[in-house]
């Protein structure tokens, strides 16, 4: 199957893999330095940037300098995609009532 | 804060006729996926969400287990598809209405308050966009049917 690569990196290719959900994870109850979000991974610091990256390209950190130190906080609204994906859901079930309907009234004329 | 979906409808066919419906395989697959349901707690099943290469979706298996089975007022079954979708819940309720029946429908258990959480992702690497796209897809060619 291809698929058309967006142009611009989505919330949901950010949030797929899990050290960047952890990450969000960390930054839901507040700002952290990059320093104190590394100590959680046992991956390279360049590797951890590189994560933090990905998530501020989809908008989902601000990045903030204090000094010699970069500070990260959550944009929470940025994850609305996210809840968008359940109304699609919605759609679904919608869709497939109906089929329902369609179904019993079909089978009433049988 | 875990979302719901939820829905009711009422029909103009009685509980019996309905929970046929909802739980002979055959009928079952004319409106909503090929399966292997079995109306008995505890079974697992399977629906096949076909194909479709008109619009780029190359079909989905969604895993279910009977939770409840309680002819002809209540059945549920777990719902997993994968993404934020796992050990979700589908339920529906059969009130009778008159000739007719109450159907209140849910679905239930998709926590997007911690959509990052290990419970809701299991497998690191899913392809949200992928499955997002996918069920996009599936809603726009079920929409076409009915055109």
């Amino acid at each position: 199957m291809v698929l058309t690569p967006d142009r611009e990196p989505d919330v949901f290719t950010a949030i797929s893999h899990r050290a960047r959900r952890q990450m969000l994870d960390l930054l839901t109850e507040a700002e952290r330095p990059v320093s104190v979000i590394a100590a959680h991974f046992e991956m390279s610091r360049p590797a951890v940037s590189q994560h933090l990256r990905v998530l501020l390209d989809a908008g989902l950190l601000t990045e903030q300098r204090h000094g010699r130190e970069r500070r990260y906080r959550l944009v929470p609204e940025q994850l609305g995609p996210v809840r968008d994906w359940i109304a699609h859901y919605e759609r679904f079930w919608d869709d497939h009532l109906q089929r329902l309907q369609k179904q019993l009234s079909k089978r009433n004329r049988e | 804060m875990t979302k719901t979906i939820r829905r009711e409808i009422l029909v103009p066919q009685p509980r019996e006729q309905v929970w046929r419906a909802l739980t002979d395989s055959t009928t079952l697959a004319e409106w909503m996926f090929p399966n292997d349901f079995e109306p008995r707690v505890g079974h697992h099943f399977t629906f096949r969400v076909p194909p479709d290469p008109k619009v780029g979706f190359d079909g989905l298996v969604v895993r279910c287990e009977v939770l409840e089975c309680e002819p002809p007022s209540r059945l549920a079954f777990s719902w997993s598809a994968g993404g934020p979708v796992e050990n979700t819940r589908v339920s529906y309720r059969l009130e009778p209405d008159g000739d007719g029946t109450r159907l209140v429908f849910e679905h239930s258990g998709f926590d997007l308050s911690q959509p990052w959480g290990d419970q809701a992702f299991q497998g690191a690497e899913f392809g949200w966009a992928k499955m997002f796209k996918q069920l996009s897809a599936v809603v726009a060619g079920l929409a076409a049917d009915r055109k």
